[in-house]
């Protein structure tokens, strides 16, 4: 009851014709951007943080979660078409999306993640509605040892589960966290790592990193990669409508979607690839054409996507409720709050309603003009592809630096950005990923911070950490998830080897 | 063109940086001052997190070499390509507080373009003016922000209206 009053207020915010002209502006933007390739939800956030400086906390916020709605969408379209995943949650639509874009069936594959994406948002939406509120309940219970244990929980998790190979994944995450310890420690107002420049004793901007990493990385990777790489894109033709059978074979994969991605993007596992992954598996494995799995099967879209999306809003509840960010776009949004002064967390609920509610009612609105702007108006946004790569990605580096530039208005961050982009062209290059990297910068200082904070209430005793059920229940979960996988691929590897001997 | 092996040189290159990351990390704090009255002092978590450094170093140093490499087939890179980029971005940097936002980023447009195989030099400048121009219009005007009129024109717009005075 409690949380529908403090919901219908939060429409009441978010429903003015002022509120509701930069929500609408914000999805249409996020769609634009998010269309263009090489440009994920995460990038486009941090391209767009400049735009929202001007504006009133609660007007930013609806437009921000416009814009991260807008992106899920726009970053579908751009996987189905071109087969570019801009983020690792489209990766498995791009599979069978690009299939029946080959086979002409781009409009229909296109429908269904839309429908699909907006019905998973909607219910995502509303379980974050309604577990948010929870979240925050339990939250309270925490001391700063939870948080920290729940932090490394997210850390780990972000890290073990992305990529390939963990030990590329934990350089990432380490190197995040070293970036995180540059600047002014709060505590004892001690510069570190700071080497005497006056700028670094703010610290090393999420902003700037993201940036350097997704756009300056990405672009250079893209410049070294372009002379060798052909892109197809298929013309949308025929029927712009699902067909009966398309109907009937995608209502129940957007459910099943949807019942897997909130969940796992609520818990602080996070991110979208897992969600995804297990939706083409599940709908493989119930589906009566397996054989067209991989060939443009339509519920290998439409379960993904609404797994896509409604992990998108699941995202959203550790990131309000606790201010853990458990993907890269969730560590750009707290970058966000973080410029406002505002630290998500039961705190932000008491005392700022107006915008939490505001913004998870601006959800709800988002969602249905997404839907109106990508089902008629597809068209129009299909023509975004086919901008020459030369002038789309002189672009990009344009509006990268621009973003860079306006955050202090100083040359170090522009150089601090040139830095990091060589370094994320050489992750790219060596297939290091780089969200545990933009986590662990955003999680590390928070981090620390918890840990200092446990230890100074318990008196410098550090068994804290392991006397807290919570805690330690924390702990053990994220060595576990650490561990079991390097157990069973040593295990694995000496049955192979075993097999080998044996022949 | 890059082959298995350059990238194999570049895996234990990644696993050595990180490494020396960590030494480096580890040496910085060991020289700061140390801060009395915490009960966890400022050199706790940058030594953790240069042990995880050096530790994860070492693993990926062991991977490079028992051959646990990505793009294990080779990986063909244009290296001009991506020179042309990083030049462009430190042309910018230079020009960006003397000549101002349009005419330095006008040029990261053009240097960008090229790299990506653009051959059509007039038409990138004008694309490139026009958005610069546009994104300076918005930004200083629209969202109250300060794009980098530039020093040089700064002063000639300056000098009128001291002789007015």
């Amino acid at each position: 009851m409690e949380t529908l009053v403090a919901l219908s207020s939060g429409f009441a915010v978010a429903m003015t014709p002022y509120n509701l002209m930069w929500s609408a502006l914000g999805v249409t933007i996020g769609t634009a951007i998010g269309v263009l390739p090489g440009i994920g939800p995460a990038l486009t956030l941090a391209l767009l943080l400049p735009v929202t400086y001007g504006l009133e906390p609660v007007s930013a916020f609806i437009m921000f979660a416009g814009i991260y709605y807008g992106a899920m969408y726009g970053g579908s379209t751009t996987a189905i078409l071109l087969n570019t995943p801009g983020e690792s949650g489209s990766i498995v639509t791009a599979i069978d999306g690009h299939a029946m874009a080959r086979q002409g069936r781009g409009a229909q594959a296109l429908a269904t993640a839309a429908i699909g994406s907006f019905i998973a948002g909607t219910i995502a939406t509303l379980a974050l509605t309604f577990v948010a509120p929870l979240m925050v309940k339990l939250a309270l219970l925490f001391g700063p040892a939870e948080y920290f244990a729940l932090m490394v929980l997210a850390l780990t998790t972000v890290t073990a589960v992305l990529g390939a190979s963990l030990s590329r994944g934990l350089a990432s995450l380490f190197f995040g966290l070293a970036l995180g310890l540059v600047g002014i420690d709060l505590q004892t107002g001690q510069a570190r790592l700071t080497f005497g420049i006056l700028e670094l004793l703010d610290g090393i901007d999420t902003v700037i990193v993201a940036v350097g990493l997704f756009a300056i990385g990405e672009t250079l990777y893209n410049a070294a990669r372009y002379r060798f790489e052909k892109e197809e894109i298929y013309a949308l033709k025929g029927s712009k409508w699902m067909g009966k059978e398309d109907w009937k074979r995608s209502w129940k994969p957007w459910l099943r979607g949807t019942a897997l991605g909130f969940p796992i993007g609520a818990l602080p596992a996070g991110g979208s690839e897992i969600p995804t992954f297990l939706s083409y598996l599940v709908e493989k494995r119930l589906s009566k054409h397996p054989e067209e799995f991989g060939k443009g099967a339509i519920e290998a879209v439409a379960g993904p996507e609404a797994a896509n999306n409604a992990s998108a809003a699941g995202t959203l509840a550790p990131l309000l409720s606790l201010g853990l960010p458990t993907s890269a776009t969730a560590a750009i949004m707290l970058a966000a709050f973080q410029q406002y002064g505002l630290q998500p967390g039961p705190l932000l609920f008491d005392n700022n309603p107006d915008l939490v509610w505001g913004m998870i009612a601006s959800l709800y609105i988002g969602n249905a003009l997404l839907l109106l702007l990508n089902l008629p108006l597809v068209g129009l946004w299909v023509k975004l592809l086919v901008i020459p790569r030369p002038w789309l990605y002189a672009g990009i580096l344009v509006f990268a630096t621009l973003g860079a530039y306006t955050l202090n208005n100083n040359v170090v961050d522009l150089i601090i950005l040139w830095i990091i982009g060589l370094i994320g062209f050489g992750m790219r290059v060596l297939d290091v990923p780089v969200a545990p990297c933009v986590v662990g910068l955003i999680l590390g200082p928070l981090a620390e911070q918890q840990f200092r904070r446990a230890l100074a209430i318990s008196q410098g005793d550090p068994t804290v950490f392991f006397t807290h059920p919570l805690s330690l229940g924390l702990l053990i979960t994220a060595a576990l998830l650490v561990l079991v996988p390097v157990v069973l691929k040593a295990r694995q590897n000496r049955r192979e080897q075993d097999a080998q001997a044996q022949i | 063109m890059t082959t298995g092996r350059s990238l194999k040189i570049g895996e234990a290159g990644l696993g050595a940086a990180v490494l020396a990351l960590g030494a480096f990390i580890a040496f910085e704090t060991s020289q700061a001052p140390g801060a009395a009255n915490a009960v966890v002092g400022p050199a706790l978590f940058p030594y953790l997190i240069s042990a995880g450094l050096i530790l994860v170093g070492l693993a990926l140093l062991r991977e490079a070499v028992t051959g646990h490499i990505a793009h294990a087939q080779g990986l063909e890179l244009d290296g001009t390509a991506v020179v042309l980029v990083a030049v462009g971005l430190i042309i910018q940097m230079l020009l960006l507080e003397t000549l101002g936002w349009i005419p330095a980023s006008t040029i990261l447009f053009m240097v960008v373009a090229r790299a990506f195989g653009s051959r059509r030099i007039v038409m990138d400048a004008i694309l490139g003016l026009a958005l610069t121009a546009a994104s300076f219009g918005l930004f200083n005007y629209g969202l109250d922000l300060n794009l980098p009129v530039g020093s040089v024109f700064e002063e000639l717009m300056a000098e009128p209206d001291d002789a007015a005075e």
